[in-house]
């Protein structure tokens, strides 16, 4: 399977009359997008605002961001099975507008939403203070239930950000990348020497808004199945999460894995790299023991001598990891690991809620429970007053000039486990 | 806290659905349950039911406090 990405990029964000791309900046008619969003009856009312980098602005409590893209040759939309028809999606030729994404704001669940800076101490923390972002502040209709409204924004964000790709439709990229992954079959023959290496992505599936989407299906209903790694970039996998705003992963995580493009930057040279196993985290025990079996199964099936596994998530979703990274390991098959640490404030406390002697090559994304100070912001999207009931805040976090003492965990994106941040304490 | 109060002298027996986890912090008793969200019901079943879920968990736990056991045992039934 073969896929193209046209990038044009965009390196500022404007209101105007129409909406459009022109010489890298996107400009975008704020009453045609609030007129989109409350095409759903859930929507009391919307705000649309702009959060460019470097603006004294805070965006909280963030539910998920979303990177505009269109699909321009090839089956398929983007967000197959969500909002366009279900139809195997990841070839042909996809244009991105690099640089720029959809934001979406509510107080679903309060604090299991997260903070995003465009400047100071929290922008180093976040990937989402780099670009200039669309950001929507939707109030639900009176008595709508949390489920509802997270999957009303859940929509809205992607209604939107496919709204923005469709302007890149007919734009010439400033670059391009091909990914192509090979038939089984063919990757054998064409790199006999090659390592043959997959990646295990493990999708938040524990329930109660926890929850992520693969083709439109609830992730904790499906057995543990692959997909091709270019699928994933044309939106087959989205974030219906409501959970700590550190490591869970956005769409926008999703559709730009930083471990499938390293694996493709290496496939060919260093190794062979077979596709993508996705695997879930659900709340029932039977349920870890045969996701993970079938996690070992299929990298068992396909030959492989290593596997990159990356986590979402922190707690019961530690076992999930464990038990793959262990049963794949007694396959005879390599394994590193991809997660992050709630080690106390003090850093000194066990990283991870499960271990074993099989997880000897770990890498993390940095210490979720390490205490922060936000300096208070010009302005504020969304709305300040959850500061002390997010997960990581605590009583007191929201100082009466607008400043956050809080923990790590608080920032969208702090310390994903796909290993996309740049920060490192070397 | 399994740990802490089994160091005071006291037997303890964990109830928790993720029972590898139990068993890498070095609970002795464990008795494993539902599901992380509702260890000891099931929002899927009536009252009633529920009620005799939570019944037999409680014995078994009972049960499992008065067993002597020589290394971390999960009592399954």
């Amino acid at each position: 399977m073969k896929l193209e990405l046209g990038y044009i990029y965009i390196k500022d964000i404007q209101f105007a009359e129409k909406s459009k791309v022109e010489n890298g900046t996107l400009y975008v008619n704020k009453e045609e997008i609030k007129a989109l969003v409350m095409e759903d009856q859930n929507f009391k009312s919307v705000e649309v605002e702009l959060a460019k980098p470097g603006d004294s602005t805070r965006i909280m409590p963030v539910k998920d961001v979303i990177e505009p893209r269109v699909k321009v040759e090839g089956p398929g939309g983007i967000f197959p099975g969500m909002v366009s028809k279900v139809q195997t999606v990841g070839s042909g030729k996809t244009h991105v507008l690099k640089g720029a994404a959809v934001i979406t704001t509510g107080k679903i669940v309060g604090f299991q939403e997260g903070i995003i800076d465009m400047t100071g101490t929290g922008a180093e923390y976040t990937p989402f203070s780099k670009l200039n972002n669309l950001v929507l502040v939707c109030q639900p209709v009176e008595g709508l239930k949390q489920h509802e409204h997270e999957k009303a924004l859940r929509f809205a964000g992607y209604k939107i950000a496919i709204h923005l790709g469709e302007l890149a439709r007919t734009l010439v990229p400033d670059e391009s990348e091909v990914f192509e992954t090979p038939t089984v079959k063919e990757g054998f023959k064409l790199y006999p020497e090659l390592p043959r290496v997959a990646y295990v992505l493990m999708l938040q599936s524990q329930g109660l808004m926890h929850d992520t989407y693969v083709y439109g299906v609830d992730a904790k209903q499906s057995l543990t199945t692959m997909l091709y790694p270019t699928e994933i970039m044309d939106g087959a996998i989205v974030s219906g999460n409501c959970v700590s705003a550190c490591d869970k992963n956005t769409t926008y995580h999703h559709i730009n894995n930083p471990v499938i493009h390293d694996l493709f930057s290496e496939h060919g040279k260093t190794l062979n790299f077979v596709g993508v196993i996705i695997t879930n985290e659900n709340v029932y025990l039977a349920d870890k023991e045969r996701s993970s079996d079938w996690s070992a199964k299929l990298a068992e099936f396909l030959g492989l001598d290593g596997v990159i596994i990356s986590q979402e998530g922190f707690g019961n979703p530690d076992t999930d990891l464990i038990m793959n990274c262990k049963k794949i390991e007694a396959k005879g098959i390599k394994t590193v690991i991809i997660t992050d640490e709630y080690a106390g404030r003090d850093g000194s406390s066990q990283s991870l809620a499960d271990a074993d002697v099989s997880a000897n090559a770990v890498v993390t994304g940095g210490n979720a429970n390490e205490v922060i100070n936000l300096p208070a912001l010009e302005k504020v999207i969304g709305y300040t007053s959850v500061a002390d009931i997010i997960a990581g805040g605590f009583s007191g976090s929201l100082h009466e000039d607008g400043s956050i003492t809080a923990e790590l965990q608080v920032i969208t994106g702090a310390t994903n486990e796909m290993g996309f941040n740049k920060l490192s304490a070397r | 806290m399994v740990k802490e109060i089994e160091r005071a002298g006291i037997p303890v027996v964990h109830m928790c659905t993720v029972v590898p986890i139990s068993l890498t912090v070095g609970a002795n008793r464990i008795v494993p349950t539902i599901a992380i969200p509702h260890p000891l019901g099931n929002p899927a079943l009536t009252m009633e039911e529920e009620k005799d879920i939570r019944r037999n968990l409680v014995a078994r736990a009972l049960r499992a406090l008065e067993t002597e056991v020589t290394e971390q045992t999960v009592f399954e039934k």
